[in-house]
């Protein structure tokens, strides 16, 4: 994949003034965040451009993302909300065609930027996906693994056990943490992966239709998970499931094919008075 | 064209929703009509009809839960289902007062202030209903706000009713006949009073319908 155009030595530069931890793979993993004061951009996109080879998947996104919120993604398949979603953590770096320009801070620092590390930076900015993909090890082992990775030299046991707490999984499975993850129910495995995602201590927690696999009782559960994760953490989703993002967000961006942002605003606008007929015409079903 | 059922069930819901509308100033005319004439059988018409507007109203609400929960309605199309639940209460509450107009004709024996002019009141907010369904089956805002603005015309005619009757009472010596003249002047106040509702249904309507088409609620508050 090819870096987008930012000089190397701007980026450099606002990762020193930042002070922040991308740059290397030493990553904090202690301490709680609160949600004090007023709302503050944790990621920011600029004229942000995604090309699958000569073909352009996200057209000049320009986003500012609040911390500790949940902030929901959706537009019809193929609309370039999952390649948004990806362009956050640097996941696709694995895609050989893909090229990005423009630019995407977290925190200020351009995590495209020379010298910042995509596996540091997705233990700040973790990722859930459609499917449950436990590893093939038991509950703890799932969950110690990112920890583990980054030698992480506090108790990781309790680090295990806060992050199945948080994942409302504590209670289900703390008589079993040696059993195979994949011995648990879908909707289990689901939020073992957030366990997972949440247990490095990230900032954002990034989920790509979490609930799409799911029943609606273990949806339900995982939606509730959600209200309870931003505490704590940003969570931005992308949802097929309009209603789950009327339900669960606090702002909705809504991208339209071509990889357009047509419109970001606070839920309730969206789905009550959307500014944009596309939008409303989408939403309501009108779309195609 | 996507959801076509949907959009069906919403356009059937409209058309409902003016054709109740419809039948209950039908049913109000006639009230009016049975007040000014006293005509006590097509009084009795109306207020056995009522029941034929609650069934419409209670139907018509069962349809926007539906729509609520099957369809999950958002944006204009939110809108537009929330406002009507709103709106055919109002309907059926003039369905209401068109039969307490009724009752009034049955149960009033004397014709006293001929001065006040009842059906007059009674024509204008039976207009402003009209033209309210009118604006919500057309979906203009416009033409919702314009009728809404009128009602502080109604509310004038019927207040300068309660002044002329009040004047009346203070000056009149009424000894011998006092509790019939109390009878007819309570009921004379209630009619108005009520006429003067029709009026502040057919206001909410019309909040409704700009609601509906602007998502301006400041009509509603």
């Amino acid at each position: 994949m090819s870096r987008n155009e930012l000089t190397d030595g701007e980026a450099q530069s606002e990762s020193e003034s930042n002070g922040d931890s991308l740059i290397t793979t030493d990553v904090a993993t202690t301490g709680t965040r609160g949600h004090d004061g007023p709302e503050r951009t944790v990621v920011e996109t600029r004229d942000l451009d995604v090309y699958y080879g000569d073909e352009r998947a996200i057209d000049g996104v320009s986003m500012e993302i609040p911390e500790h919120e949940v902030t929901a993604l959706i537009g019809p398949s193929g609309c370039g909300k999952s390649t948004f979603l990806r362009c956050l953590n640097r996941m696709n770096d694995l895609i050989d065609v893909a090229r990005i320009d423009g630019r995407v801070t977290l925190r200020g620092v351009d995590i495209y930027g020379e010298g910042v590390d995509p596996v540091a930076l997705r233990r700040k900015v973790g990722m859930v996906f459609q499917k449950p993909n436990p590893f093939p090890k038991s509950i703890r082992e799932n969950v110690a693994y990112g920890l583990e990775i980054q030698g992480y030299d506090g108790d990781v046991d309790a680090r295990v056990e806060e992050a199945l707490r948080a994942a409302a999984l504590w209670d289900e499975v703390k008589d079993q943490l040696g059993e195979s993850g994949l011995a648990l129910s879908g909707g289990q495995q689901q939020r073992l992966c957030i366990a997972r995602a949440i247990a490095p201590d990230p900032e954002i927690v990034l989920m790509d239709e979490p609930t799409s696999a799911l029943d609606p009782v273990a949806a339900s559960k995982i939606e509730d998970l959600i209200d309870e994760l931003v505490e704590d953490y940003t969570v931005i989703i992308v949802t097929h499931n309009m209603q789950q993002a009327a339900r669960i967000s606090d702002q909705t961006a809504v991208f339209l094919t071509g990889g357009e942002l047509v419109e970001f605003d606070d839920t309730n606008k969206i789905f009550e008075n959307p500014d944009d007929d596309r939008v409303e015409d989408y939403i309501t079903g009108k779309f195609g | 064209m996507a959801r076509v059922e949907y959009q069906d069930e919403l356009d059937d819901l409209r058309e409902n929703v003016v054709a109740m509308g419809e039948t209950v100033l039908d049913r109000y005319d006639a009230a009016l009509t049975a007040l000014e004439t006293k005509n006590e059988s097509l009084a009795e018409e109306v207020i056995e009809g009522d029941g034929q507007i609650n069934d419409r109203y209670l139907d018509l609400e069962s349809d926007c839960i539906d729509l609520f929960a099957l369809q999950q309605p958002v944006a204009s199309d939110l809108r537009f289902v929330a406002s009507s639940f709103k709106i055919i209460t109002d309907l059926e509450r003039v369905g209401d007062l068109a039969v307490n107009l009724a009752e009034y004709t049955i149960a009033a024996e004397r014709e006293r202030y001929p001065e006040i002019d009842l059906i007059h009141i009674g024509t204008e907010t039976g207009a402003m209903v009209a033209e309210a369904i009118e604006a919500y089956g057309a979906g203009d805002a416009e033409h919702a706000s314009a009728v809404a603005a009128r009602d502080d015309e109604v509310d004038d005619l019927c207040s300068a009713a309660g002044d002329a009757v009040v004047e009346d009472l203070i000056r009149t010596d009424y000894d011998d006949e006092a509790e019939d003249v109390m009878d007819d002047v309570s009921r004379l106040l209630l009619t108005v009073r009520d006429l003067e509702r029709v009026g502040d249904h057919a206001v909410n309507i019309c909040a409704r319908t700009v609601y509906m088409i602007d998502s301006d609620a400041g009509l509603i508050y």
